[in-house]
């Protein structure tokens, strides 16, 4: 399946993946979400049933974990992605209260992760289990007969999170891989789910290099308390402190840029690339740039990498990148045999520079 | 004779009519009461229909001329369907619980006051504010009366009006249905009503009176979820009606038929048929007959849960099972096969269920039915004070509230500042407002010297009754102050989820996650020991708390008459687990009647002795209506903890009701 | 920085700092504006406004700004992150 397929699969349709890169975990016990609540650097304002993204950081206030934290009366589901099972366990050794009565399971011993993106993801689901899920609001989840449903997504269209035990796993991904098929999608590879998060805004521990980068520069200080003590504060203090210096910044260009490119503006360096891959609906490079936090803005046509052709020029964007299909999609209204009736804006309405 | 609280008749002011005969024979042809709105202006909105009451919908008086019209039409009806004089009240130790819900300058209870007057009832007055489950808990709290021994007759129910203002705000929410809403089926959005009915709950045996039904049994939750969508697992709605059943002491096979609250929302329809499922299981829910009177009647707010059992037990009568008007066809996420048929189906059914859900996530639902309890000879239990806390101007403690008793200084001026995101660092406080602040302080650290933790089962073990007289002012006044700027169309919608009285119950439930059994009520003056009364008469008789939290707050609202002066708010835990303290007798009579209140805490003492001491509210905090004879309660657990006196009374004459609460010492005095 | 860049730089940080205010003020934010950052998202995550927060944050740019999103179905698409929010002020004020 090209790129380009499986790219059309999530934005367009239906699309299934495997989700063997995030663990799964379940801590049980009254005091779980307090156990959480001291690894992880955000305020924990979650419900049971809802779901709540949240970052694990290393010493120096790097992001090292990207999780979500799913509280369930007396136990907390987990999501994680860039850490393992055993050194999240770690760290919760480390710096949980040693008297919380918490059980630590690893649900990949007898799951599966799989996940459904696109449009008309909510359709798939609702053929595969009931009607109900789609008043499943965003970022909460459910049980069902053969394992958990989570509403989240990191591709800005309807995504679902299906925690499966292993026995029905094999069955599961085939009938949802027949109900995406006849979606008009596929299958999907991490490569396409992790350019859709880019278009999107999504923050991954896979976009390339974030050495010495803290939520700060990242635009993730909505992960990160102001009220609480967690590991990593110190260094988020002490840069706080010295005022932000930098900021990661979206960006389109037409082609020839790679992570390292530094960046010039007009008469100075204003800062270098992070990442960059071609996007099927921009027609060309997407990536984040590490700028100065003067010009680190939207908008702005007059950057440029001196290493490469003069003609590789950036055009820094506003995240969201893409105007998602499903803003417009409305499980009450629509559905995927229906879709020509409606117009709908194009997925890309900026410029190339 | 029977302490079962009988029903004995009912009145209705509906769209469907004014009078139970035009209720009666609309719902038995499949009519619907809504229609464009003509009362107001819906230029401004989004949605142009609703259900005005028949006969009214050009009637543009105040809406508290109307809720008083509306009441006095319902009551007038109920009580010749009852086959009572008007006037007969007066010697029949007859009682109100009034399910009303006002977010103007008045105090909630003034309406309750005004039609006890009217209508000769001596006794107490009791208003329920939590919006849309008002009248469905007003008429369980008015069936505990009965139980209690604490009235013989009560007129139970509840009054709305639609305003401009409620109009806007639920059309900015963007939950109006521009067409007339159809619950479960495929349009989605509610539709606004109004009217006021009411039932006749009487003891059995008193009187030659016909019973229709009895009410067996209600239940209470909070969602601790959200100040304007439902949970969507459906899980409150779950528990009030687990906790009906258990109530009524009823298996949910016996449930015939069940009256949702069906707004017609996706949010609402979706978690109540969730909380069906889960209740009753997919076979026996699947199979049981559900409709929503809202396709008649409209969303009639604090009307709501009345006019529906009353739209139910009319149906009951005639064998049939009520219908949704409107209905097409299901939706998805919905009950597959609702009741929907163009009339009301033949339906032979001993038991009904009727469920309500109300903003802040306040449930509540209602058994009830021809068929008469097994049992009736419930046993009460021991409820014991665990522990207080007070709030207010130079008081931050008990003991602070101690020294002010003893030098009667008044409170010094200036700002009451809480810092309430330290003492509850993982709780979401954004957007809170006064009202909410101040009562999730003094609800949260009297929990914390209680020793109670919100973790586990505990959550839905435990309750809270809340006594305020009205919204929050800072909400009030940006609600109100974002509609006179911005005009009907763009009302603050933030302020708008928080300016009914019971928003902060809800948002203080939420913020400390208190699932059990939860209020907010109004007696005016003294709604803080009312709700401490209410609190000890369901800790005594249900099973389904351990602990209930009773509380009442004040905000400042001094440019309004009988508004609090400052702000202050005090908490109480009452619990079954037995403490130093035991809540020994408890008494609730009419506001002229503090004696008889007084008799009545002694009499359920069961002893002649004096309490040693006569506790009131605290003078210099006289211009605290809801919270100054709350803290005359906790003042008097500070004197017996500290060994002051073994037993100690605590009264108060409330607006539309007299209190009394005798506490006493369990310690055992040695020296004797 | 030419005088182009830095003027639109300016006018973007202006209406930027006007954001964040309205989001610290009238949302009840709770964070001070620089902790706002410009491509946090608004809603469900993020940020953590719900719907009862987005028509009161809809009325209050269509009356400091002029932008018409009340009612307009294209409103889910202009306030997803504040610098959403910027550009469809901007491309109000023709300064885009």
């Amino acid at each position: 399946m090209s790129l380009e397929a499986e790219y059309r699969s999530v934005r367009h349709g239906a699309a299934l993946s495997r989700m063997d890169h995030v663990g799964l975990l379940r801590l049980v016990g009254e005091d779980s979400i307090e156990a959480v609540d001291a690894v992880c650097s955000g305020d924990l304002w979650v419900r049971d049933g809802r779901m709540l993204q949240t970052l694990i950081l290393d010493e120096q206030g790097q992001p090292i974990a990207d999780v979500y934290v799913c509280p369930d009366d007396d136990a907390c589901f987990l999501m994680v992605e860039g850490m393992t099972t055993e050194d999240f366990s770690a760290r919760l050794g480390r710096h949980a209260n040693p008297e919380l009565e918490i059980e630590l399971e690893d649900l990949r011993h007898e799951h599966e992760l799989l996940s459904l993106h696109g449009p008309y993801a909510w359709e798939v689901l609702s053929k595969w289990l009931t009607p109900d899920v789609i008043g499943l609001p965003y970022l909460s989840f459910y049980r069902f007969d053969r394992g958990i449903c989570f509403r989240a997504g990191k591709t800005g269209e309807y995504g679902y999170d299906l925690v499966i035990r292993s026995e029905d796993a094999t069955d599961a991904r085939r009938e949802l891989l027949e109900l995406v098929n006849s979606f008009g999608g596929s299958e999907v590879s991490l490569e396409t789910l992790d350019l859709c998060a880019l278009e999107n805004g999504f923050f991954s521990v896979r976009h390339g290099s974030i050495e010495g980068l803290t939520p700060l520069e990242l635009q993730l200080q909505w992960r990160i308390s102001t009220r609480k003590r967690f590991p990593g504060i110190e260094a988020i203090e002490e840069r706080r402190a010295r005022g932000i210096r930098r900021r990661l910044t979206h960006f389109v260009a037409r082609e020839g840029l790679n992570a390292g490119d530094a960046l010039h503006g007009p008469d100075a360096r204003v800062g270098e690339v992070m990442t960059a891959v071609f996007s099927p609906g921009v027609g060309g490079l997407i990536g984040t740039a590490l700028l100065d936090i003067s010009v680190a803005h939207p908008g702005i046509d007059q950057f440029f990498a001196p290493n490469r052709d003069s003609a590789t020029r950036i055009q820094t964007v506003s995240s969201p990148l893409l105007v998602n299909r499903s803003l417009f999609v409305d499980p009450h209204r629509h559905t995927y045999s229906t879709r020509e009736d409606a117009t709908y804006p194009p997925l890309w309405q900026g410029s190339l520079p | 004779m029977s302490y079962a609280p009988h029903i004995t008749g009912w009145g209705v002011a509906s769209a469907l009519g004014v009078g139970r005969e035009r209720l009666r024979s609309a719902l038995l042809q499949g009519e619907t009461g809504i229609a464009p709105v003509r009362r107001f202006e819906t230029s401004p909105f989004k949605a142009h229909v609703g259900a005005m009451v028949a006969g009214y919908e050009l009637d543009d008086r105040d809406p508290t001329a109307l809720c008083h019209e509306f009441g006095s039409l319902a009551l007038r009806d109920a009580l010749e369907h009852a086959r009572l004089d008007l006037g007969c009240l007066r010697s029949r130790r007859a009682a109100l619980t009034l399910g009303a819900t006002l977010f103007g300058d008045e105090s909630t209870e003034s309406v309750a006051r005004d039609l006890a007057k009217k209508f000769s009832i001596d006794g107490p007055a009791i208003t329920v504010c939590t919006a849309c489950t008002s009248s469905t808990q007003a008429i369980g709290f008015g069936a505990d009366l009965i139980r209690e021994g604490l009235a013989d007759l009560v007129l139970a129910g509840g009054i709305d009006v639609l305003t401009p203002k409620l109009f806007a705000g639920f059309d900015a929410l963007g939950v109006l249905s521009e067409r007339p809403c159809t619950p479960f089926g495929l349009q989605m959005g509610t539709t606004l009503g109004e009217g006021a009915g009411f039932l006749v709950i009487e003891r059995g045996g008193l009187r030659d009176a016909v019973t229709y039904a009895v009410l067996r049994g209600y239940g209470l939750s909070g969602d601790a979820f959200h100040e304007t969508s439902p949970d969507p697992r459906g899980r409150g709605v779950a528990a009030a009606i687990q906790g009906a059943l258990d109530d009524a002491g009823a298996s949910k096979a016996e449930i015939g038929y069940f009256n949702a609250h069906g707004t017609g929302t996706m949010a609402n329809d979706t978690a109540e048929w969730c909380a069906v499922q889960s209740v009753f299981g997919s076979e026996l829910g699947g199979a049981l007959p559900i409709s929503s009177s809202k396709g008649h009647l409209g969303h009639a707010q604090s009307a709501a849960g009345v006019l529906e059992m009353i739209a139910t037990l009319e149906c009951m009568g005639e064998g049939l099972a009520p219908t949704t008007a409107g209905f097409q066809g299901p939706r998805p996420g919905g009950p597959p096969r609702p009741v929907g048929t163009k009339k009301p189906r033949p339906l032979a059914y001993d038991l009904a269920l009727s469920s309500n859900s109300a903003f802040g996530g306040n449930n509540c639902a209602l058994v009830f039915g021809s068929a008469e309890p097994t049992s009736e000879d419930e046993e009460r239990r021991p409820v014991f004070l665990s522990a207080a806390a007070a709030l207010s101007n130079s008081v931050s403690s008990v003991e602070e509230l101690a020294l002010i008793y003893e030098s009667e200084s008044a409170p010094t001026d200036g700002e009451l500042e809480i810092d309430l995101s330290s003492e509850l660092p993982r709780v979401d406080l954004r957007g809170i407002d006064r009202a909410s602040e101040l009562l999730t302080a003094v609800t949260s650290r009297a929990l914390g010297d209680a020793g109670v933790r919100l973790r586990g089962t505990v959550r839905e073990r435990t309750g809270l009754i809340a006594g305020l007289l009205r919204g929050s002012t800072d909400s009030l006044e940006r609600f109100h102050g974002s509609v006179d700027r911005r005009g009907l169309g763009a009302p603050d919608t933030t302020a708008f989820a928080q300016v009914l009285p019971s928003a902060a119950q809800g948002a203080c439930a939420k913020a400390l996650n208190i699932r059990g059994p939860q209020s907010t009520i109004t007696i005016g003056e003294g709604s803080g020991l009312m709700a401490a009364v209410l609190s000890a008469r369901m800790l005594a008789r249900r099973r389904d708390s351990d602990q209930i939290v009773a509380a009442a707050v004040d905000v400042r609202a001094d440019d309004v008459e009988g508004g609090a002066l400052f702000d202050a708010a005090c908490a109480l835990v009452l619990c079954t687990t037995p403490t130093a303290v035991e809540v020994a007798g408890v008494g609730l009579a009419g506001p002229d009647q503090l004696d008889e209140a007084i008799a009545q805490a002694q009499s359920s003492w069961g002893s002649n002795e004096r309490p040693e001491l006569v506790i009131e509210p605290p003078k210099p905090f006289a211009g605290l209506p809801a919270t100054s004879s709350c803290f005359a309660l906790a003042h008097a657990l500070g004197s017996l903890r500290r060994g002051s006196a073994r037993t100690a009374l605590v009264a108060s004459k409330g607006t539309t009701a007299s209190l009394a609460i005798i506490l006493v010492s369990t310690e055992v005095n040695h020296d004797n | 920085m030419t005088t182009d860049l830095s003027d639109y730089v300016a006018s973007r940080v202006a209406i930027l700092d006007r954001v964040r205010q309205i989001l610290r003020d009238t949302m009840k934010l709770k964070i001070e504006p620089e902790a706002i950052d410009p491509d946090a998202p608004l809603f469900g995550t993020g940020l953590g406004m719900d719907s009862v927060d987005a028509v009161e944050l809809v009325v209050q740019l269509d009356a400091v700004f002029g932008l018409e999103l009340a009612n307009s179905p294209l409103a889910s698409t202009k306030i997803r992150t504040v610098n959403t929010i910027v550009d469809a002020i901007m491309e109000v004020r023709g300064e885009s």
